[in-house]
């Protein structure tokens, strides 16, 4: 294995589907057992982009790299190198859990298939269906074996297509939970997905295209304060009183502020920087405190975003 | 990577096996490969077994001849659905994406498949033709015996068998690659398959004399063939392509 730079690295990555560009220029890195979700609506390039990493499709023009390997131009080392898991969970029907598993730990020629196997299984939560035929599981198991086949010869680099698409709330809390336990494990982890409150806890990075292009790219607060501000809310016990107003107004660090009968929302210059003086100011003030947060989460971040025109298009 | 390395490959050999377990639980395939083989050895050994040469048209050689036709026909149509569904199957199911992240590149990929075709088919192909041989050494009057034990029958089908159900294979292969539907596929295959067995037509009708130089050149020249169609099949199958046109 060879890496200089990123895990997983992309350079102006073009790619066209006859006149439509489903992918402007992508520059994104993603660094060694980050998790980062792609997100965005259909359409936005976020399975175009998987696929290229994942060597189904190839670039027409800038660099793919997975671990320093060039996907266009040497797909088998990086196909070694990847686990990949589409949004379909995509498995033999008719054939065994534990052979869908095994297939393709023999195909990866990891030195002991039957304990891989058995392994991954493990790890999935589907041990003790092994036998069963995969056609017979319900999606949530399904998608669990998919992981597993997708983990069984311990890739550095995972791809999962929209994990948790179709899946109950505590299926998809599951699921949740396996990949962040497999980013502990050091995985580096590219993931599409719509869920943007699953992105908010789980990512250490978002990136959110629309249209081809790459608009957003940080952590879920990065891109909140970028979207919606240095933001931040403050609930009280009880009513506001004046001294309170005035520890908030004569603070320097707020630049505008929004007042509620029993909370505040403030926007300050830096909200990771100001927000430890301002509250600091307002318990010297007597206010009892029940909860500081930003305001917005990732999801009306995400809205704001799709609300403004795209850079480069007509409408921009 | 020579055509050799290709198929001692692990990950060709997990694919075969990967392919067999698929083709022994797919019933469409399984039928075919059950009731075609028995119905290409029942009607041959009824043939000559019921054999009158008051009522036979032409003599022994030719009902010999006819025979021998559907042992070298089974090989060649008994792999055309299972080439079918090579890479459309897979496509249906929705296998085929991950199946294309697997560290095979596409020689391997299509020789994994190739070899779990051509395994099931020869082996149904010889195993009939011995089960005609064992009938007609106990079974079957002497004036039709004696031509249908001629050695170079059975020299004939060792040496074409596999070269016609390699042809028939990659034939099969080829369209699939191409086509977004089995049964185009299958079409398809049919329409370059079944011309493609006037030159077995004329050894078994002895219209060209079936000795070993005769079985010899035919080997040679569907051996040259599958060589060239096989790097056609290889050109021919394009990643992109297969996925997009699911």
């Amino acid at each position: 294995m060879r890496c200089a730079g990123p895990a997983i690295e992309c350079r102006a990555v073009t790619r066209r589907f006859g006149a439509r560009t489903a992918l402007h220029a992508l520059d994104l890195d993603v660094e060694a057992g980050e998790i980062v979700g792609l997100l965005g609506p259909n359409g936005s390039g976020k399975t175009t982009t998987l696929r290229i990493l994942a060597t189904l499709l190839r670039p027409d023009s800038g660099t793919a790299r997975i671990l320093s390997w060039d996907v266009a131009a040497e797909p088998m080392q990086v196909r070694r190198l990847i686990g990949v898991m589409p949004e379909r969970p995509s498995l033999y029907d008719r054939h065994p859990v534990e052979d869908n598993v095994r297939f393709w730990a023999e195909v990866h020629q990891v030195r002991d298939p039957g304990a891989a196997v058995a392994r991954a299984l493990e790890f999935a939560g589907v041990a003790d269906r092994a036998r069963d035929p995969a056609g017979s599981l319900s999606k949530g198991l399904k998608q669990r074996v998919a992981l597993a086949r997708a983990i069984v010869h311990r890739p550095p680099v995972l791809l999962l297509d929209e994990p948790s698409s179709g899946l109950d709330p505590s299926a998809a809390a599951s699921m949740e939970g396996l990949i962040r336990d497999l980013a502990r494990e050091g995985t580096t982890i590219l993931l599409n997905t719509h869920r943007l409150a699953e992105a908010e806890r789980l990512c250490d990075r978002v990136a959110i295209l629309r249209e081809g292009h790459l608009l957003q790219v940080g952590t879920p607060q990065q891109v909140r304060a970028a979207l919606l501000g240095h933001i931040v809310e403050v609930e009280f016990a009880g009513l506001v009183d004046l001294p309170v107003r005035r520890a908030v107004e004569s603070f320097p660090a707020v630049r505008e502020v929004w007042w509620s009968p029993s909370a505040v929302r403030c926007r300050l210059s830096d909200a990771g920087r100001d927000t430890p003086e301002l509250v600091a100011r307002l318990v010297r003030a007597g206010a009892a405190i029940v909860a500081v947060r930003p305001a917005g989460d990732l999801e009306r971040a995400y809205l704001e975003l799709m609300s403004q025109p795209v850079p480069g298009s007509l409408a921009a | 990577m020579s055509n050799a390395a290709i198929t001692s490959s692990p990950g060709v050999r997990a694919l075969a096996r990967k392919e067999l377990r698929e083709l022994r639980r797919h019933r469409m395939i399984v039928a075919t490969a059950i009731v075609l083989p028995i119905a290409f050895l029942v009607l041959p050994v009824l043939n000559l077994l019921l054999y009158e040469p008051s009522r036979a048209i032409g003599g022994p050689d030719f009902a010999v001849g006819q025979a021998m036709f559907c042992f070298f026909l089974t090989p060649v149509i008994m792999p055309a659905t299972m080439a079918a569904y090579g890479i459309i199957g897979e496509r249906d199911q929705g296998t085929l994406e991950p199946l294309l992240t697997l560290p095979l590149s596409d020689r391997e990929l299509l020789a994994g498949k190739v070899a779990a075709i051509l395994l099931p088919t020869l082996g149904a192909s010889f195993g009939i033709y011995a089960l005609y041989m064992a009938v007609v050494a106990l079974a079957v009057e002497p004036p039709v015996r004696s031509p249908a034990l001629d050695w170079t029958w059975p020299f004939g089908l060792l040496l074409a068998a596999p070269l016609l159900a390699l042809f028939s294979t990659l034939t099969g292969m080829f369209f699939s690659a191409r086509s977004k539907d089995v049964r185009i596929a299958e079409h398809l295959s049919g329409l370059v398959l079944l011309p493609s067995m006037l030159p077995v037509l004329l050894i078994v009708t002895r219209t060209v004399e079936p000795s070993v130089l005769t079985w010899c050149v035919f080997a040679a020249a569907v051996a040259a063939i599958d060589a060239g169609l096989w790097r056609l099949v290889v050109r021919a199958f394009d990643r992109e392509r297969a996925i997009s046109t699911a």
